[in-house]
């Protein structure tokens, strides 16, 4: 490879410096074929306009007002979102320094946030944004029956300046994470302890919801209580106050599981509890539509490049986001976690794969971007391309699924995050 | 959507067959059959050629008998006609990589046979007697487009065993192995022997990896002279000449320094690169380099020395971390400084019915369409010595090939068909067969009832 000269590098930091400052104010998005998601013409020339972070406009055409930044593309989406990845606490390297997706020092860790391991800074991190992913929900590994609290967080790239953990933080507590199926078992069992079995693992986490029911009572008792007794105050638990997160409904709680055995587990306790389910992985979801369908469950689906080395994911099929999408659940697609040599980090590949395997384009489109949003509850800010929403924008040479089409810019809260050389 | 209509014409089959065909996929024949067959209408790449729209092959005993534009040639009238009109035909697929069968589904301890964990040095040891032929996997990589494998025993060991080349087809290895083929001989360095160290036993160091390689050639150099030595004294007519006690590993090891085994060669880091030509050098031996994470790094070195690389291409730097330097423009700066590059698929690392994908990766990082073709069939067909049987369709190689619905780079492309040496391996149309390309064989039956027009059967 040629080295660019000293030179070379330091013309092109200038002339970046200069444009991030001015992409900063004011820009505006030319595409060929405009997928704003929620309008009604999609892939037709039109125009974001952006300022300060947000959209300000969006129209058809290609007329720009005086005052701006013009970018190109020939295709234009919205950022894309990552419904849950472990990218951000887990880092490129896969040794221990840089993993912390899976506290697996107990199998009920509810009050560990993904917060306080999420690093900014991960390589990993500017590595998916350079593919478009500007959302991603990071989540607590696989290993907990109760694994804590997933947030949901803006993607930095390599052109990006300064942001902290709280200040990409889209919602810092975004979910409480249950686990079922091989991985709690498996990695306990082998220690001679809880759980060696999926009752144990289901038991668990019933036990940690009715801890937390009985913690709300009391807490509800003693604020009900007309002269509020300090004495009497009960202690504070974190692990129940977050529990308590979904048991109230204020976040929704995502069970990842992949036979349909342990998805039927995940609705069975979801409406024991009256939990806001959300299924994550649901690799046999294709099996049981009907029941997932009927629970009201939305299904975070995939991934589909990942190896498929349990006897739990043995069934995937690259059909079950479609299979699913078409029984009329709503579907967002996710990446995960796989340890060694991944595959499955990038969500735009895993969104092509979908596209390409009965989901189609827009339906892969909009699983990576509105529909996403619309599940996480963060449609308000992203998902779509809109005046008043976050300012997350992917330009495309060609069709965004097609591998041999390029990223060419992201845009990430207004801000130039990537351009391709 | 794009529905995609299917014009192709359906086998004649009694009910018998088609049910069983069903229930348990596309048989595996083994055995050309005697009736020619021609494939009309596809867009064809013959890789030796420029691409032919509307083509035409003709296919005898196995055999490919030609290949050209529909009216440049002639096709006998009892011949079985396979309309491909709107397709696309291209060789079948040869991976240079990839422990199918070795490594069973799912890959859970009862079904892996890839690392032989007693010890790092094990050349006497054999695929064929752990791969099986039965496993999912041999059907997902037709499911791919895949057609020849080389099989590998795994990464853990320094000299890790004997590989295999194979089709993939047939009931037993012996039906799948291809006739006069010993296969090569697989070896590793940089990060994965070293796993040893955890015990306490060498090999800790990348040294000793090199160290341990250096010595078992060295011996195997003292093995064959006096192989040598006794042969010649035999030919001469000496009567009291004592035969050398056989060494199993050694003569394994002789093959390697005699050019009939092609070194098969797992190394990431552009260091354990170079000391792997530095090896191959010392002992005069045919070397393939194998995942090659760096190669891009040490490309002019390894175009002089004419050392092709087999690239297993992933989606994203790490998870261990010699490959912490992948790059999305390897092959295309491969391709540029005049090394042969093939793209394999490491099955289970990349599932083999994704390799179309891997090479549509290395197209997105700036390689040439012509030149990812090329290192999805005959470049890899050279690095295991088959390039005068497989890997392009050519009159008098074997009739493997794949019939595509669009082309071989498109995200929206089904591996429609896959073709061995005459015979159909995969029809996606077959129930049975598509689950092997959408996951789900081993709950077909309880599939639910979904729209054929939208998913699945339609492609």
């Amino acid at each position: 490879m040629t080295r660019p000269s000293l030179r070379c590098v330091l013309l092109s930091v200038v002339v970046l410096a200069s444009s991030h400052t001015v992409l900063a104010q004011k820009i505006a998005v030319v595409a060929d074929k405009l997928y704003t998601i929620t309008s009604e013409a999609q892939g037709q020339p039109g125009v974001i306009l952006i300022e300060n972070g947000k959209i300000t406009a969006v129209h058809m055409g290609s007329n720009v007002p005086a005052g701006y930044t013009v970018m190109h593309a020939v295709y234009v989406t919205p950022g894309l979102i990552d419904a849950k990845t472990t990218a951000g606490i887990s880092g490129a390297y896969n040794i221990p320094a840089d993993q912390d997706q899976d506290e697996q020092s107990e199998p009920n860790t509810a009050d560990v946030r993904a917060l306080d391991s999420f690093n900014p800074r991960e390589m990993l991190l500017e590595y998916i944004n350079t593919y478009g992913i500007t959302t991603i929900q990071a989540a607590p590994g696989i290993t907990n029956p109760i694994a804590g609290q997933a947030g949901i967080f803006k993607t930095v790239g390599p052109k990006t300046v300064g942001p902290t953990v709280d200040q990409l933080a889209v919602k810092p507590v975004s979910a409480i994470v249950f686990n079922l199926g091989e991985s709690p078992k498996e990695f306990y069992g082998k220690k001679d302890k809880a759980p060696t079995t999926r009752m144990m693992t289901a038991a668990i986490i019933r036990e940690g919801l009715l801890n937390a029911q009985a913690y709300q009572k009391k807490w509800a008792d003693w604020n009900a209580s007309e002269k509020k007794d300090p004495t009497k105050q009960p202690s504070r638990d974190l692990k129940l106050e977050a529990i308590s997160l979904a048991l109230r409904g204020d976040v929704p709680a995502i069970f990842n599981a992949y036979r349909a055995d342990d998805i039927d587990t995940a609705i069975r306790l979801a409406q024991e509890f009256k939990l806001k389910l959300i299924l994550s992985s649901v690799t046999e979801g294709y099996l049981e539509t009907q029941v997932i369908k009927q629970s009201g469950a939305a299904a975070l689906v995939g991934p589909t490049l990942q190896r498929l080395e349990s006897i739990e994911t043995s069934n995937a099929s690259l059909e079950d986001a479609a299979i699913l999408a078409q029984a009329g659940i709503a579907v967002a697609l996710m990446t995960g976690f796989e340890n060694y040599v991944p595959k499955n980090r990038v969500l735009l590949f895993e969104a092509g794969v979908a596209a390409g395997n009965g989901l189609g384009f827009e339906g892969a489109l909009r699983a990576s971007t509105i529909d996403a949003a619309e599940i996480l509850g963060i449609a308000d800010r992203v998902g779509s391309l809109e005046a008043g929403k976050d300012a997350d924008v992917v330009l495309y040479d060609g069709d965004p699924f097609e591998y041999t089409s390029h990223v060419t810019a992201v845009v990430v809260n207004g801000k130039l995050s990537y351009q391709r050389e | 959507m794009l529905a995609v209509s299917i014009v192709l014409q359906p086998l004649t089959l009694n009910a018998q067959e088609a049910a069983l065909n069903a229930a348990t996929g596309t048989p595996r024949i083994a055995r050309p059959s005697d009736q020619v067959l021609v494939v009309r209408g596809a867009k064809i790449y013959p890789i030796s050629g420029p691409p032919i729209e509307n083509g035409v092959v003709i296919v005898r005993a196995g055999k490919i008998e030609a290949v050209g534009a529909a009216g440049s040639i002639t096709a006998p009238t009892d011949a079985r006609v396979i309309d491909a009109t709107g397709k696309v035909l291209m060789p079948g697929i040869v991976d240079t990589h990839s422990h199918i069968g070795i490594i069973g589904n799912p890959p859970v301890a009862a079904n892996v046979d890839a690392n032989e964990g007693s010890g790092p040095v094990q050349p006497q040891l054999r695929a064929i007697d752990a791969i099986n032929p039965s496993a999912a996997g041999v059907r997902i990589a037709n499911a791919g487009g895949i057609t020849t494998a080389n099989i590998m025993p795994g990464s853990g060991n320094v000299i890790g065993g004997q590989t295999a080349y194979v089709k993939l087809r047939g009931q037993t290895i012996e039906e799948m192995l291809i006739p006069g083929t010993i296969g090569g001989m697989k070896m590793a360095n940089g990060e994965n022997p070293k796993h040893y160290g955890r015990r306490d036993q060498a090999p800790m160091t990348r040294m000793e990896v090199a160290a341990l390689a250096r010595r078992e050639y060295t011996k195997a150099q003292e093995y064959k002279r006096k192989w040598d030595d006794y042969n010649k004294a035999v030919a001469a007519g000496s009567k009291d000449a004592k035969a050398p006690e056989r060494d199993l590993g050694l003569e394994a090891l002789v093959q390697v320094l005699d050019g009939k085994r092609i070194v098969q060669h797992h190394t990431h880091r552009a260091d354990d690169i170079m000391t792997v030509v530095r090896i191959a050098d010392e002992f005069h031996y045919r070397v393939v380099i194998h995942h090659g994470s760096e190669a891009y790094l040490v490309a002019e070195e390894l175009a002089k020395r004419h050392i092709p690389v087999t690239l297993t291409i992933v989606d994203s730097p790490g998870g261990k971390l010699e490959a912490m330097n992948v790059n999305e423009h390897a092959a295309a700066i491969l391709e540029k400084a005049g090394v042969k590059v093939a793209i394999n698929t490491d099955d289970d690392i990349n599932s083999s019915r994704f390799i179309l994908r891997e090479a549509a990766l290395a197209v997105r990082g700036g390689m040439s369409e012509q030149g990812a073709l090329r290192a999805l069939t005959i470049n890899g067909a050279e690095m295991l010595d088959l390039g005068d049987r497989v890997g392009t369709l050519e009159k008098g190689k074997d009739a493997d090939f794949v019939i595509l619905s669009g082309p071989p780079f498109g995200v929206y492309t089904k591996v429609l068909e896959t073709w061995i040496e005459g015979e159909k391996v995969f029809d996606r149309r077959n129930p049975a067969d598509l689950r092997y390309a959408t996951g789900g064989y081993d709950v077909a039956g309880r599939y639910p009832k979904f729209d054929a027009a939208t998913v699945g059967g339609a492609q």
